[in-house]
């Protein structure tokens, strides 16, 4: 374990250190991420910004748990996430962090009420959610309500437009209160006008609540809303934010 | 929570799990007919083969001149405080005449009045105990109607008609089933004349002496109905004095009189082997004394045809094993069967996690662990058991407390005749349930389900989340 000095932890939320992700196709390999570095504070609104297939997704992944790493060490709140085991991981990734994909990734299956409420559903064994299940039926209404979807609670993804179905998704990846909230092009399928209407989301819940943020675009114009903007390039993030402490 | 949530509207609403629950369902009361038709025929079989013979029987396969003192034996083994009765019986082939019809028959000849403490007999007799009008315990070969109407009915005879004997025969001799599967006799079942034609056996070399033809009339007094459908169809049963005449089998001069048989009815609740050995005892008793040939006497097997107490159930073992071997066959396939349901569930569920592979990606992507994953498919397939399960024993038990009506609507609606008293012996389908075998079913269908489930359900907990978002 490397030795952090305090206090970084204490400024720093998550920390991405000589990240490196090669994937294997065919004869070929793909080195995806040669080596990234990132730390983010408590607070930031990050973009990344890059071409199509340079690999931001891939980063995004791993700095949210989702995937793991050839190398390198993702530090979240002290911990390795690297090195946990993958209950863990999914722990961290149903209360620490959530998600909005590029195609909103809902359950057909479940009503937008349902599909906001599944973080809390995993969180919760049968016995608790029973017990709470008001309280998180409240919550989730209220999180759709602030994105103006407390008309839509009962329908489901496939009745919902395109911006509509991105801000459930917004709303499910709020549902438990996330200390980090990742977004890959959460605009790249929507039109223009329905994708300010998200960014202007995200820019609220950053401003407002404080959200740490890190997005994930390849549009330079949307990536400027952002607080910093990192380049991901030949797997390399570059303009990357290197604080003397994570060198070592 | 969350797992729940989602097996209940998978179920709700994917179609293709109607299929695997449909399979579950289909195999769940296919194997429960099946295993309580084919055992409830076995018992049936069984039961009506033990009340047609009686607990033991002593007798010896393969000779046709029986063995003589049999009295003797009846009145040692009487004494014994575990037997309820035990009675001569002779049989032989025969040949019968009745109206214009010719038929070789299997001729018993019995004491009615011993075949209460002995066996089943008195029980199957349609007149003398079924009709409540003439019930009576103490059956008889007596003529029930007045001397004038039997010589009224005979009027060519040589010899007067109301001395005939009177004869029981096998129902089917006398009646037939109509259309609605009920028993029909005719109006003169109890009138009908009958000639019986039996061989006389040689006792020197126990054949058959085509010079000993005894024919003789009888009237038809009463049917006789085990159940079993190769006994009631072709026996007459006749008083055992007459046909032991007939047959040269009493005594003469020095030789004493002989039988073919003693059946035995022992007291309720009395142990069968326990009681074999006792009777087995004063047989090789009486076998010493007269020098008969005994199936073992002191460790000394006799060659021949010996003379052998047997258990109902070695008498008729041929029957009973046959039965049983067809109960574990068809038990078999059906088996085989339902391992193809459970494959269909294992494919139906695969082509589920294929099919919801992105879903897993998404609730991985929330938080729900590999377990977690695993736990939603084999909830689902637990469900898709457990209702099949209740589905399916629910069908099979209405299917076979009215399979015989259903298989009646089959013969009407579509001319199919699948029970034929001639193949299965009973005239009725069995339709009891074993409430032991309903559960060992219910829980194999449902263990069956999670089994088909399992691998999909590891596969799906594999499933690696990215790429399970990133598919198509
Ligand atoms: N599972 C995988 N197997 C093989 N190649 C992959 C896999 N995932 C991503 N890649 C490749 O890695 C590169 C980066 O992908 P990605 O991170 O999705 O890029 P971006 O999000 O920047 O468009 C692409 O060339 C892609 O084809
Ligand atoms: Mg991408």
């Amino acid at each position: 374990m490397p030795t952090t000095a305090p206090q970084a932890s204490t400024a720093t939320i998550l920390r991405a250190a000589g990240v490196r992700k090669s994937f294997v196709m065919g004869d070929t390999r793909i080195e995806v991420l040669k080596g990234c570095d990132l730390t983010i504070r408590p607070g930031e609104f990050i973009a990344i910004e890059g071409r199509s297939g340079s690999g931001k997704s891939t980063l995004l992944h791993i700095m949210g748990a989702l995937d793991e790493a050839d190398d390198g060490t993702i530090e979240y709140a002290g911990r390795d996430l690297a090195r946990e085991s993958s209950s863990a991981r999914a722990g961290v990734r149903n209360c620490e962090f959530g998600f909005v994909f590029q195609f909103y990734h809902l359950l057909p299956e479940l009503s937008v009420l349902e599909n906001t409420m599944l973080a809390a559903m995993i969180e919760n064994s049968w016995f608790s959610f029973r017990s709470r299940r008001a309280e998180l039926r409240d919550a989730a209404s209220a999180i759709l309500k602030s994105l103006g979807l407390e008309h839509r609670l009962k329908h489901r993804p496939a009745q919902l437009s395109g911006g509509e179905r991105q801000r459930v998704a917004i709303a499910r990846a709020l549902m438990n209160k996330p200390k980090v909230l990742f977004a890959d092009e959460p605009t790249g399928n929507l039109d223009a006008d329905t994708g300010r209407q998200i960014m202007a989301v995200l820019e609220k819940l950053h401003r407002d609540a404080g959200q740490t943020i890190i997005m994930v675009t390849h549009d330079r114009a949307l990536a400027r809303t952002a607080d910093r903007v990192l380049v991901l390039k030949d797997g390399i993030l570059k303009n990357a934010d290197r604080t003397p402490s994570t060198t070592g | 929570m969350y797992k729940l949530t989602l097996i209940l509207k998978y179920l709700r609403k994917r179609r293709i799990a109607w299929v695997s629950l449909l399979a579950v369902i289909l195999c769940t009361a296919m194997v429960l007919v099946v295993i309580s038709v084919m055992g409830g025929w076995l018992r049936m079989f069984k039961e009506g083969f033990h009340g047609a013979t009686g607990d033991i029987v002593i007798a010896r396969p393969g000779s046709l001149s029986g063995f003589p003192y049999y009295q003797e034996m009846i009145e040692r083994i009487e004494q014994l405080p575990e037997v309820n009765g035990a009675a001569p019986m002779l049989r032989s082939g025969g040949l019968m005449k009745i109206g214009g019809y010719r038929d070789v028959v299997q001729v018993v000849g019995l004491v009615p009045e011993k075949m209460g403490r002995v066996n089943g007999f008195t029980q199957s007799l349609f007149r003398q105990t079924q009709n409540a009008d003439t019930a009576t315990n103490q059956p008889s070969f007596k003529l029930p109607l007045p001397a004038d109407e039997y010589r009224a009915y005979a009027d060519r005879a040589v010899t007067d008609p109301a001395d005939w004997p009177g004869a029981i025969v096998g129902t089917y001799v006398i009646a037939r089933k109509n259309e609605k599967g009920e028993l029909e006799r005719p109006a003169a079942a109890y009138r009908l004349p009958m000639t019986i034609t039996v061989l006389g056996i040689d006792e020197e070399s126990s054949s058959v002496d085509i010079n000993n033809k005894v024919q003789r009339p009888y009237w038809v007094v009463d049917d006789s109905r085990t159940k079993i459908w190769q006994i009631d169809d072709k026996t007459i049963y006749v008083p055992f004095e007459l046909l032991q005449k007939d047959l040269r089998m009493e005594a003469f001069g020095d030789a004493p009189a002989r039988t073919n048989e003693v059946a035995i009815g022992l007291k309720p609740g009395t142990n069968l082997e326990a009681a074999r050995a006792k009777i087995r005892d004063i047989v090789i008793d009486i076998a010493k004394a007269r020098n008969l040939p005994m199936e073992e006497i002191d460790g000394v097997v006799a060659l021949g045809a010996p003379v052998k107490v047997m258990l109902w159930q070695e008498v008729n073992a041929k029957f009973i094993g046959a039965v049983e071997r067809e109960k574990v066959l068809v038990t078999m396939l059906f088996g085989i069967i339902s391992i193809v349901a459970v494959f269909l569930i294992f494919c139906i569920f695969f082509m589920i996690v294929v099919e919801k592979t992105r879903d897993i990606g998404i609730i991985k992507s929330v938080g729900a662990t590999s377990a977690g994953v695993a736990q939603v498919f084999l909830g689902y397939g637990l469900a898709i058991g457990l209702t099949g399960a209740v589905l399916g024993t629910l069908a099979g038990y209405l299917i076979v407390k009215n399979i015989n009506w259903l298989h009646e609507m089959m013969g009407t609606l579509m001319g199919v005749k699948i029970w034929d008293a001639e193949t299965y012996a009973f005239d009725t389908i069995p339709n009891t349930l074993n409430p032991n075998e309903m559960i060992v079913i219910f829980c194999v269908a449902v263990i069956a389900s999670v089994i088909g489930a399992l691998v999909p359900a590891i596969r799906a907990a594999r499933l690696n989340p990215v790429e399970a978002l990133r598919w198509e």
